[in-house]
Formats: structure tokens, sequence, C-alpha cells
């Protein structure tokens, strides 16, 4: 036993650089401190920055890409059938960490989600049939059910206990009927992008992180800043966390056109603003947070750490696309029977909260199997009289040197809200009609405000349940640079787990899951002395450089001319269109859209789009098998967004036609994948070619909906907002690069052939054409320019979307797709583009960072002929990092 | 009931951080210097989880502002 754990030690040592620490003075046997040289020695070791808590490598400087997932299950609606998708979100992370230097750390840290799906909007008793099928009829006479439509405010009887009543369909009361049901809205697609930093200063003993960032998504914006403070002490065996953080956030909401209209805003019409057709919704709310936090090594094996923190925030906390039910029951109507009303409210949330965490967790080593048990228990208290606890238990199992497993199980419970409740009843009239005998005419008197609580929210994220969830994590370590990781957890959520019982009813119950994927790159692991003693790192960064690399915005652009070389990159691109419409490369006129881009005199357009976004993010994961064959698999992450406007001379609007302006449209998600294989062909001094043959997989969506509209259902939202080609795609590419001295030029021809006739969901993307030529001049050894020009040409899409049967105000239509501009139409799609490049690209020529190759271009439209009628460009950026190994 | 969880954690931290008199000496600390003992496990997969669990759960995180969003959904 003692054996093996010097052997753990060892490895362990090596790991956090305390070898030199160790050939010194071998730990045969721990002298007392007398021993002068010891002492010093403990005191430099004492000395290294983060040696008690922070094992090496999370201190170390590192990148790393995640992609998540999260999907939640169906509920239950009990009265029709539910088609809706619940919610989803798809989430990407990208971490960078550094050292600026021996005691300054940088981190860096973007995110983006998007998310689409019902949600619940509020909840009402099951008798009031606020789920109501969409009926539509069939050309054959028979009427069917389509989907289910959220009815805010019906009506409903109850008893004299005013407990909802069930009702025959022929009107026979059938008996009382406590179930209740949430109503569920539809959310469209929409993004949330997020950047934060933190910035560290290291001293022997203390540290000072400061940290900020922002958040911002259509309807809401945060910023946030954070101070922390760091102290170890008691020989590094005590560490002190001092933490305070303030968030300040603004809500812009816009309250959704199909249910605001039967919802009540008046406690808020001071925060709604009118613009246009829309109601936003205002607000503003503050967070302070502060927490102070101990860590304890108890022994060699185990440690502990325990924090409390305070978080006060203000403002407006409400969700603002929350609502809630109140029955409405006049109290003095006569007979068994009364008749109630239900409308809908915004939620009301008191405008403070004051909330307080208690945490401890537990971390101990488990010598038998090497594993590592952490134990954690939280607890939550607030002034809206919620209490909760969250136990979570994780079991890390190290298998051979480079694996390990983590099961992990959790386990949350919380009570309710004082103000939650499901609905409200209300022992008055919503309005009640009365006769004025004097004046002979009848007046309308509406509820009293004073009745009702001052705070009331059916949210149920107040509501009291329990949640279980348990998953796992594996972690791969392929080299001492590269890690992959692969988590997944299932989550229930349930109002019979509440802790002590009394928990919400099963109405409420939904589970989800949680799945992410990441890749970590260690940038410490290339300039450690391992890599500098083979030789590997250093021979290979001088191997791949020719000289200047290609501009940023051309792919394929470099070879790894090394057998087993390896790269790690992340291209991010984002391009623009807005402005004027051409039609060809002239300017089209809103009389000429109208007229002529919905179909030549078929259909009048109504719409045209003011701009459309989007942004790619993309993995590049390159690897050598011989010194001639490279091949590259590249994930991708898209986001995009537009928006429309009337066309100026648009006849009226008809039914069934897709007529939302001004609240513009998102989607975002999972691209195509590209696998690829580079093949060197001639490899000279000066001269190298090389060709690219490549797949494109249809792994991103095709069939992304518009959401039901004005009692209308929309077909799939555009082309051009689609995720993917939905097709298998053929992408060859053959580049040519030169190089002298400091010059370098290049010119590729690259291409993209669908291979099949159409995707899933009817069309296909023109085949795209592009070649281009650059020049570039290395201005110093590790910084260079680059001019080019591009030609690209993308025929038209072809076929056009399979034909979706929606309902229209009652009416099931055999074809529902958008028609309403240019955009739905596939005659509207790709054209001639010339382009000019101006591009700076910089390699980090030593230190620790050796190697990271950044750069960056701007690509300048010159000249623009589009087929159809579509947005002009504004150009578009690339921005890229490389890293090789 | 917030009194006696209180009390409880209260107790069951002194007697953890009292019966933490016996010194570890920094040669000694190399279990505790492996990636299984870190006090974050899987910081980027907490990021996203975090995120969700925000969204629907009442009791937000510890309170270091870990990021924005109003997880509306």
């Amino acid at each position: 036993m003692a054996a093996r754990q010097v052997v753990v030690v060892v490895a362990a040592i090596k790991r956090t650089g305390w070898a030199r620490f160790l050939t010194v003075n071998k730990p045969k046997k721990p002298r007392i401190a007398s021993n002068q040289s010891l002492q010093a020695l403990t005191l430099a070791a004492l000395a290294l920055p983060g040696l008690m808590l922070n094992p090496a490598c999370a201190e170390e400087d590192e990148v790393e890409f995640q992609y998540g997932h999260y999907q939640e299950g169906k509920r239950n609606l009990f009265t029709t059938i539910n088609t809706k998708n619940p919610i989803e979100v798809d989430s990407l992370l990208g971490k960078a960490k550094f050292s600026l230097s021996d005691r300054v750390k940088f981190a860096f840290n973007y995110t983006q989600d998007t998310w689409s799906g019902a949600t619940p909007i509020s909840t009402a008793p099951r008798v009031a049939n606020s789920n109501r099928p969409i009926l539509a009829d069939t050309p054959s006479g028979q009427t069917i059910t389509v989907g289910a439509s959220p009815y805010l405010n019906t009506q409903l009887l109850v008893n004299r206990n005013y407990i909802p009543l069930k009702q025959k369909p022929n009107g026979r009361i059938a008996g009382q009927d406590t179930q209740l049901v949430h109503i569920l809205s539809m959310a469209s697609p929409e993004t949330r992008k997020q950047g934060d930093f933190n910035l560290a200063y290291e001293w022997d003993e203390t540290a000072l992180d400061l940290g900020g960032g922002i958040s911002v998504e259509n309807d809401y914006e945060s910023r946030f800043g954070s101070l922390n403070g760091r102290w170890d002490f008691n020989q590094k065996l005590t560490r002190l966390n001092l933490g305070l953080s303030y968030t300040n956030s603004d809500t812009s909401a816009i309250l959704d056109h199909d249910s605001s209209p039967y919802i009540t805003k008046s406690e808020f019409l001071g925060q709604i603003e009118q613009s246009g057709a829309m109601k936003i919704m205002h607000g503003n709310r503050q967070d302070w947070s502060s927490s102070l936090g101990l860590t304890q090594i108890l022994n060699k094996e185990a440690l502990f750490s325990a924090n409390i923190g305070y978080t006060r925030s203000t403002g407006y906390l409400e969700n603002p696309y929350k609502a809630m039910s109140i029955l409405f029951v006049d109290s003095e109507q006569g007979g068994n029977r009364l008749n109630g009303e239900l409308k809908a409210f915004l939620e009301q949330r008191p405008n403070e909260r004051n909330q307080l965490n208690l945490g401890g967790r537990f971390i101990q080593h488990i010598g038998l199997t090497n594993a590592a048990l952490h134990v954690d228990y939280r607890f939550f208290h607030d002034d809206w009289g919620i209490n909760a606890h969250t136990f979570e238990a994780d079991w890390v199992q190290p298998i051979g040197r480079t694996w390990t497993i983590t099961p992990r199980i959790r386990y949350y419970s919380q009570d309710a809200a004082d103000f939650y409740q499901p609905y409200l009843l209300s022992k008055q009239a919503f309005a009640k009609t009365v006769y004025n005998e004097a004046s002979g005419t009848f007046s309308s008197i509406p509820f009293d405000a004073r009745l009702l609580p001052q705070n009331f929210s059916s949210d149920q994220r107040l509501s009291a349940y329990g949640a279980l969830s348990g998953g796992v994590t594996v972690n791969k370590q392929f080299s001492k640079a590269i890690g992959l990781e692969a988590g997944f957890e299932y989550y229930s959520h349930a109002g019979a787990l509440k802790m002590g019982g009394g928990g919400e009813g099963s109405y409420s119950d939904f589970d989800y899951f949680m799945a992410n994927a990441s890749l970590k790159v260690n940038l410490a692991a290339m300039a450690s002395p391992a890599f500098a003693e083979q030789g590997h790192h250093a021979h290979h960064a001088e191997a791949h450089h020719h000289g200047n690399p290609a501009p940023a915005g051309v792919m394929f652009g470099h070879l790894l001319n090394q057998a087993h070389a390896f790269m790690v990159g992340y291209r991010f691109m984002y391009g623009r269109q807005s402005g004027d419409m051409l039609h060809g490369s002239q300017l089209a006129t809103d009389r000429q859209i109208v007229n002529g881009g919905c179909g030549s005199g078929v259909q009048a357009c109504r719409l045209t789009p003011t701009y459309m976004d989007m942004s790619m993010h993309m993995l590049d994961i390159m690897y050598a098998p011989t010194d001639w064959l490279n091949v590259m698999v590249m994930p991708q992450f898209m986001d995009m967004a537009m928006n429309l406007r009337q066309l100026a001379g648009a006849p009226p609007v008809q039914p069934g036609e897709h007529v939302h302006t001004g609240t513009g449209h998102a989607t975002g998600g999972v691209g195509d994948t590209g696998l690829y294989a580079l093949i060197k062909l001639l490899d000279q001094p000066v001269h190298h070619v090389h060709l690219g043959l490549g797949l494109s997989a249809p792994t991103g969506d095709v069939d992304i909906p518009l959401r039901r509209n004005h009692q209308q259902d929309e077909g799939f939202i555009h082309y051009g907002m689609q995720l993917g080609s939905g097709t298998w795609d053929f992408k060859p590419s053959l580049t040519y690069i030169g190089q002298s001295e400091a010059w370098s030029w290049g010119a590729q021809l690259s291409g993209t052939h669908r291979m099949e006739d159409k995707n899933q969901s009817g069309f296909t993307f023109g085949d795209i054409f592009q070649s281009t030529a650059w020049g570039g001049y290395g201005l110093t050894p590790w910084l260079s320019t680059t001019v080019r020009g591009v030609y690209t040409d993308q025929a038209a899409v072809s076929g056009r979307f399979n034909a979706t049967s929606g309902v229209v105000n009652g009416v099931l239509l055999a074809n529902v797709n958008p028609k309403a501009g240019p955009m739905d139409f596939p005659s509207s799609y790709g054209g001639r583009y010339w382009d000019v490049g101006f591009g700076l690209n910089a390699r980090v020529p030593s230190g620790d960072l050796a190697g990271n190759s950044f750069g960056v271009e701007w690509l300048q439209p010159v000249s623009t002929d589009v087929n159809g009628y579509q947005l002009d460009r504004e150009g578009a950026l690339s921005a890229t990092w490389q890293l090789m190994f | 009931m917030l009194k006696n969880a209180l009390n409880t954690l209260l107790v069951i931290a002194l007697t953890l951080v009292l019966s933490a008199c016996a010194s570890v000496a920094p040669w000694q600390r190399g279990v505790l210097a492996q990636p299984s003992m870190a006090l974050a496990l899987h910081p980027a997969q907490a990021i996203f989880k975090e995120h969700i669990y925000i969204s629907r759960e009442a009791a937000s995180g510890g309170g270091a502002a870990s990021g924005g969003g109003c997880g509306c959904y």
C-alpha cells in the first residue's frame, strides 16, 4: 500500500511541477522543520501560486469548445393531443484561459444558446379546456385534430364551494373536476450570446480576480461584474474566498401578439410601450451578490469546502411571458352552479428578493480504486418563502491512464413561493353590468383590483416540487494536449418528489435530458519540456509554415506535411446583408418587388427583408496520418437573424398570408458537418499544390417551421434561414501556394456540388463555384498581411419546400408555406459575386503560447449580381485560431 | 426549518474544520492535486448545466455572477 501511495504521489508531483522540489529533497522521512534546507524548500513550495487546491492542469493555459443540448419531454395536456415540440436548447461554449505573465491570468468565455419550443404560459382547471384542439375540415368533409392552441380566457361552471364542475357535451353536469393543466404556448427560436472575462492577479498567498461580461438576447440584456479575493494561510491548508458581484439587466420583451390581447396588463401600463402593432414590456432589475467561502485540507486524502452567499435582487423580477389565470366568480349569483370567468393576468412578483445560500462540499480520495468521491449539499432560503435543498454526489473514477468516468446523482427539492398558486379564485365578477335607473342606462363595472392579491404567479419554477437527476461524464485524454469529454444527465421534475410531500400535482411533472461534448486543448502541454525534448513541437511548428499563412477566409489553405501532426482550429464567420434590395445587379424598387418578386405576375409580394445576419462557428480538427494526406472534421454551429418590412404599395393582407413584421426571425443550432481529405500533389521549396476532397454531411436542420400566428399555421421558415443544406454535398478544392522570402501568394478553386436531387424538405441549394487568388507580405516574422480577390457563383435553389398542410382560421389548407416575399421563393437565391479581401495573420513566435496563430479577414463586396430579388451584401468577416502539435 | 438546517450545517462545518488539525505537508499533497480531487470537476459542463438549472429551479446559483440571461423559457 505504501509503495502504491508513493507511485501515486510521484505521478501527481510530476504533473504539478514539484519535481524539482522533490529531486533535491527525497521524501523518505520528512524531518521536522528545524532542518533549514527543508524549511526553505517548503517555503518555496508554498510560494507556488495555487499549490494547494487547484491541480496544476486547471491552472495551465487551455482552450475548450463545448456543444450542449437540452431537450424537454412533452407535457400532459389531458384534453387534447400535444403535438407541440417541447423546449429544446442548443448551446455552444468557447473557453480560453492563458497566462499573461507568471502572476497574471486571463480567461475569456463565449456562450451562445438558441432555444425554441412549447412551454407553459399559465395553468388552469382542466374543465376550462384552455388547450383547445385545432380542428380542421379536410376536403373530404372530415373534421380532424391537428394541434392545440392556447385559450387564456374561457368560461366554466363551479359549485357553491367554487370547485370547477365538469360538463358533458349535452351540457349536463358530470361532477366535480379539480384536475389542473398547463396552458402551453410556442416560443419561436431565440438566440442569446454572452461574452465574459476574468483577469486574475496572483501573489504568493493571495489572489484577486476581476470579472465582467455582457449577455444579449432579443428581449433581455445583462451586464455583470465581479470582484473576488482569495487568501491561503495556515501553510496553505486553508483558503478563504470573498466575492462580490453585481448584475444589471434590462427586459424589453415583445409581448406575444397572439396571446397578449387576452392578457390583462393593467398593473404594468406604465412599463408597456406601444410600438406599431407591438407591445413591448420594459423593466430593469439589479442583483447584488456576496459570498464567503472556506476550503480546508483535512488530511492527505480529503478536503472540505463551505460557503455562504447572499443575493439581493430588486426591480422587475417577473417573467414577462408568464400569466396568471384568475377565476372570477360573482358570489352574488343564485343557485348551486355559478358561472365563472377565467381571465389571464400578467404575473406580479414582489420587486425585491433576498436570497441566502449555504453550501458544503466534501471530497474524499478512495485509495482502493484511486477514485474521488464528491458530496455536495446546498441550502437555499429566500424571503419569497422558498426553501430549497440540493444534494449532489459524484464518483470520479480514473480508468487506466487516460480515461475518467464520473457517474453523478443529484436531488433537488423546493417549497413554493408564498404567492404561487396554480390559478387564483376571486369572488367577484370580472365585469358586471348594472342598470342605472336614474339615467336609464346600462354601465359596466370592472373588477376591484384591491380584492386581488398584490403578488401572484403560476410559474412552475416557483411551485413546490422535487427533482431527481442522474448521469455520467466520460473524459478521455488523447495526449497531454488533447482531451475529450462527453456528458449526459436525465432529469425528472415531479411534485411527488418534493421532500416531505405536499408538492404540486402530477399535471406539472416533466422531464428532460442534457447532453454535452467538449474538446479541450492544453496549450501549456506544447511548451512543456517533454515536447521540447522530443523536438516534436519545434520541428512541426517550422515544418508547417512555409511562411505566411493563407488569408483567414480561405478554407483548406494549409496542409500539415509531417506524419502524425495534429491541428486544432476554430473559425468564425459573420456575414451581413442589408440596405437596398437588388434585382440582378440593379436597385429594385418596392413596386418592382411587389409586382415581380413573388413569381412573375402570379402573386404580389407584401414583405421584403430589411437585414439578414449569419454567424457560423466552426471547429477545425485536422490530422496527418502520413506526410501526404490530411484528414479533417469540421463541425459547425450556426445562428441567423432577419427582419422583414411591409413593401410600399403592397396589396392589403389576405387571410392565410405570412403577415408579421418588425419582430424578426431567428434560428440557430448545429449546422452541417464537413469531412475532408487533403492530398499533397506538389511540394517544392517555392511551390506547393494540394487537392481537397470532402463531404458535407447534412447534420443541420432544414425543416424549421415558422410559429403559428394569428390563428394561422405558417409552414417552413425561409430557405436561407434553415441551418444546413439537407443534402450530402461534395466539396472539392485545388489549392496552390507560393512563397519566396517575405512574399507569398496563392490561388484556389473550390466547389460545392449537391449530390441529391432534393433534401427531406423538398429542395436543394444551388451548386457553388468559387475561385480566389491572393498575395501576402510578411511585415515581421510573426505578422503578415494579405489582399485577395474572390469570385463566387451560386445557382438558385431548385425544387421547393414540400407542401405543409396547416390550419388557417379553422380551415385545413394543403399548403401554408409562406409566399409573402422574395425570400420565400427559390428563384431569389444565389448569384454572382466579386469581393476583395483584406487580411492580417499573426503567429506567436515564442513563449508559452508559441505556435498559436490567428487570422482575420474582411471581405468587401465589389460587385453583386443576384438571382431574383435579394438584399445587397454589406460584407463578411472571418477570424481563425489554429494550433499545431 | 431554516434554523435547524443552519445549526446542522454549522456543527458539521466546525467539526470538520476542528478535526483538521493534522498538518499535511506540501509533499503529502500529491493525491489532493489530482484532477479528480479538484473543487470544480467539469467547469465547462457546469456552465451549461447551471444555466439550465437556473432556468428551471427557483434556487439560484452560489452567488457569484456567472452570467446573465433571462432563462425565460
